[in-house]
């Protein structure tokens, strides 16, 4: 919706704006040089790297396992996604067997994860479009996850739970009652927030055909997860590139469908995570009637040190695909560890999209493209 | 625009409006939503396997290691010596908090389970020399003179007996062992 | 004023010698009072804000400071006004120390012709109405300085957003005030709450004069959100596009300015609104003139009071509620919608005043029953 301002009329003179690194609604350190007439953005340029850590040269320097916590840091709203990747990764590499029941409680907890991630996506999000009520909602339930794996791994934010091989310890008795608990209370609440929010004339107002992103871009681009869902592209790697006991569970992928305005725009990548919620409800329901007995960590030797060897593990965060690329030389240290990461990739169609909108939808374009910083920069 | 249109946009920004005040009416008269607890007067659960500050109880502490090589940000500092029953002697154990991730690798590593996780996360410090945890008291150089002392005398006990039994003199055992990072 | 200066002189003939003198203290007075109850009710403002937005949100808020939190306010103040007044090296001097106080002045001055009670008033204007349309819009001069002093692309931003959406909300708010003047056929805010008493109740106010003024109160309300920068329509602050807006560079006591004119802003709003479609301090079923003065006085104070809180509480949990609309959808719904709506409503008014000579439906109903 971008307004247009007759030129010839007036000599008019164009606005350098520095949005960031430390501005309200860029979810971190993120800095965009804004170019605006008036308030019409003529160009925004992301800038990242303020919070650069070198995750990927500290892989290089810790043995495998220690390179687990700091996997937490790459994406520290959905650290257990994150943790769960780099283990899949690790073990596809040196060819290791997880139990099953590892890998139940391993989807247990990114699915738990995935709705606890996108509630602070779309907290933070109406908190962008000003309504700050639905935030602290969306904080409250956010709490319940974070109490259900402080129980089971110690940690609310960091959690740190996978290991090489499995998990580091076996559920609490009595947690999977709690998860259901969780559930049912959870689920009711979506349509909540569907009815405080997302339907909202002026949410929707702001929302829809802002940003428009079409599927050949989106995959041009190498958009991942919601984003690309939802410009109408139903891929999502647990369906079709199925890992851990993700075949063994029903569910949908959830697309945009060009609900309120043109397909692809903000409204249907937003909407496409609240769908997303059920459909993890739906998953977590299932896998606790199904998960079994049995040990949780297989049997790998205390010096790790997997042969010779690379290879790429991808796995569906909740915000996209997350990829580790691990190169073994047989020693106890990863030769070289690439990780891909979602919101990074993300960054590169921001500027195209951006091109002639309003100042205050740049703010709505960060939102619904759900970045988080630490990824962006690791 | 049509007219209709015109008016349905107004009829659909007054009922979504209306709508969600209603939820948030609800949630202002409903006291029993409120989940904020009052922090240093009423707390959380502190569950079993919260991952605190670190805790190392030194009386079964092994000095082996295990602890410093896993941690990731070297937040754990570890100086021992040989002590005169060949057993390892903490000459200082220090946590340095400020680093730690709480992330627990260490205490999963610790053979036996002496580095535990305390429930304890409140902390307030003024200068950054607080953060460091000391788990021995005790001067670093006191003990080391102290065990450099015992592993003499030992040595020379056994030389003695050595002399004794054997009654054929053997040469003095160094007399402590070099120190160790 | 006068008829209270000569009864002073009256008393005490010592006086007479300087009338002005008398006249002046007065009006001091007054104007102190005012001031106080501004202030205070700023400070009340901001502990109700906070204290609803608190139990929509499931939190507390405030319950430290003073009994169930309620000197919280005192406490912000003190901070405010102990805090370092910081002015960018960058910034306009004259016109950046200027800006709070015009704005503090202009949403300050509407205070005079609020009808708080039966003779409760610092002046009836004979144009009340008018007066506050007139020096509520000083407001947006001093945003557009406060903007544009700041030297901030942020704050300018800001400022310029505040003038264009102050400026052409003025109109839907004139219009949709125009129908109570119409019925009263004053614009005197006295004359307006007289209008609507009798022995109705609530029936006799002007929200239920007539459908078009039932709808002019809601459109006024609108209206006068966007006015008042209050969410939905906040986007000269917009704190999480624009930082803070105009007031990014504001600190200490002159935030606190701005601060204190938002609330006094929004109880202005309250009360105008309560004077001209609620019934202002009339008390339902009673004629206030038969009462002795001082109970008069009192209990219309109450009605008031409690009508314009009501209101201000339906402010705020609007705000605690609605996302923020776009720049260019506030100005759409001001042209597209406000404007053509509050001009038919002001027609429809019109002739219904013109066809029914003035009487509204509850009084035509009464008429049926006797």
């Amino acid at each position: 919706m971008s307004a247009t301002i007759d030129q010839t009329a007036l000599p008019t003179q164009e606005m350098t704006l520095n949005m960031g690194p430390q501005h309200p609604s860029t979810h971190g350190v993120l800095r965009v040089i804004l170019r605006t007439d008036g308030e019409v953005v003529v160009n925004a340029r992301p800038d990242v790297g303020y919070l650069h850590r070198g995750l990927q040269k500290i892989a290089e320097r810790n043995p495998y396992g220690s390179f687990m916590p700091f996997t937490d840091r790459l994406d520290y709203l959905a650290s257990m996604n994150c943790n769960a990747a780099y283990a899949w990764a690790v073990e596809k590499l040196a060819g290791i067997e997880v139990p099953e029941r590892a890998e139940f409680i391993r989807v247990i907890v990114c699915e738990l994860n995935r709705i606890s991630s996108h509630l602070i996506s779309f907290g933070s999000f109406t908190a962008d479009m000003g309504a700050f009520t639905p935030f602290l909602y969306a904080i409250r339930e956010r709490e319940r996850v974070n109490d259900l794996f402080e129980e089971i791994c110690g940690n609310r934010l960091t959690y740190n739970y996978c290991r090489i091989g499995g998990v580091s310890a076996d559920l609490t008795d009595g947690w999977l009652g709690k998860v259901k608990e969780f559930l049912d209370y959870f689920e009711p609440k979506i349509d909540e927030y569907n009815n405080l929010i997302t339907y909202n004339k002026i949410f929707v107002g702001r929302l829809a055909n802002v940003a428009v992103v079409s599927p050949e871009d989106c995959v041009a681009y190498g958009l991942t997860g919601p984003n690309l869902r939802g410009s109408g592209v139903a891929f999502d790697l647990r369906k079709d590139e199925p890992y851990s006991v993700y075949p063994k569970f029903d569910f949908n992928v959830c697309v945009g469908r060009g609900e309120k305005g043109q397909l692809g725009d903000c409204f249907d990548r937003y909407i496409v995570r609240i769908d997303e919620m059920r459909e993890s409800v739906k998953i977590l329901r299932q896998a606790i009637a199904m998960i079994p007995d049995g040990p949780v960590i297989a049997k790998v030797p205390r010096v790790f040190k997997p042969a010779a060897g690379e290879c790429y593990f991808r796995a569906e965060n909740p915000r996209g695909e997350t990829g580790f690329y691990l190169i073994s030389d047989g020693s106890a240290n990863p030769y070289r560890c690439q990780i891909r990461t979602p919101s990074y990739v993300t960054m590169n169609i921001f500027e195209k999209v951006t091109e002639g909108l309003m100042i205050a939808d740049i703010v709505a374009v960060i939102g619904s493209f759900d970045i988080i910083l630490p990824e962006i920069d690791r | 625009m049509s007219l209709k249109s015109y008016i349905n946009d107004i009829w659909e920004a007054v009922t979504t409006t209306a709508k969600g005040m209603r939820i948030t009416a609800r949630y202002g008269i409903d006291v029993k939503e409120e989940v904020t607890i009052q922090y240093p007067e009423q707390r959380g659960p502190v569950f079993e396997r919260f991952r605190g500050f670190l805790a190392n109880d030194v009386k079964t502490c092994i000095s082996c290691n295990m602890c410093v090589k896993i941690c990731p940000v070297d937040c754990i500092s570890l100086e021992a010596v040989r002590g005169a029953d060949k057993k390892m002697v903490l000459v200082s154990y220090d946590v340095n908090i400020g680093r730690c991730m709480y992330c627990g690798l260490c205490v999963e590593v610790c053979p036996p389970k002496s580095l535990t996780h305390t429930g304890g996360f409140e902390k307030s410090m003024v200068a950054r020399d607080e953060m460091v945890l000391h788990f021995i008291h005790e001067d670093a150089e006191v003990i080391r003179q102290r065990v450099a002392r015992q592993v003499a005398e030992a040595a020379a006990k056994a030389a003695e007996e050595a002399k004794l039994a054997e009654s054929q003199p053997k040469p003095a055992a160094p007399a402590a062992e070099p120190e160790k990072k | 004023m006068e008829q209270l200066t000569a009864l002073i002189i009256q008393k005490v003939p010592a006086l007479a010698v300087a009338p002005w003198a008398v006249t002046l203290l007065l009006i001091g007075i007054v104007a102190f009072i005012i001031l106080q109850f501004a202030m205070v009710f700023a400070g009340f403002g901001t502990y109700l804000e906070r204290k609803i937005a608190a139990d929509i949100q499931g939190r507390i808020g405030p319950n430290r400071v003073g009994p169930i939190g309620l000197l919280q306010f005192l406490a912000d103040g003190i901070k405010l006004i102990l805090k370092e007044d910081i002015i960018p090296t960058a910034a306009d001097n004259h016109l950046f120390r200027m800006a709070p106080y015009l704005i503090f002045t202009g949403s300050f001055a509407a205070f005079v012709v609020v009808p708080f009670g039966f003779s409760l008033i610092a002046a009836d204007l004979n144009i009340g109405i008018y007066y506050v349309m007139a020096v509520t819009s000083l407001v947006s001069i001093g945003v557009l300085l406060a903007g544009w002093a700041s030297n901030n692309k942020w704050s300018m931003l800001g400022g310029m957003r505040a003038a264009a959406q102050i400026v052409s909300y003025e109109i839907p708010v004139g219009m949709a005030l125009i129908p109570a003047v119409l019925i009263a056929g004053s614009l005197s805010t006295q004359d307006i709450i007289r209008s609507q008493g009798g022995l109705l109740g609530i029936f006799g106010w002007n929200l239920f004069h007539n459908p078009f003024s039932f709808f002019s109160f809601f459109l006024y309300m609108v209206a006068a959100l966007a006015e008042t920068n209050r969410t939905p329509f906040d986007i000269p602050e917009a704190e999480s596009e624009l930082v803070s807006g105009y007031n990014t560079e504001y600190s200490g006591i002159r935030f606190g300015f701005f601060f204190m004119a938002e609330y006094a802003d929004v109880f202005v709003v309250s009360a105008l609104a309560t004077a001209c479609f609620l019934g202002g301090w009339q008390i339902p079923f009673f004629n206030a003139a038969s009462l002795p003065p001082v109970w008069a006085n009192l209990l219309s104070l109450g009605v008031f009071m409690a009508k314009a809180l009501a209101l201000v509480c339906v402010i705020i949990w609007i705000r605690w509620t609605l996302p923020r609309l776009r720049v260019d959808q506030l100005m759409r719904m001001s042209w597209k919608y406000m404007v053509p709506l509050t001009f038919f409503n002001f027609l429809g008014v019109s002739l219904w005043v013109l066809v029914f000579k003035g009487k509204g439906i509850p009084q035509m109903i009464a008429s049926i029953f006797g």
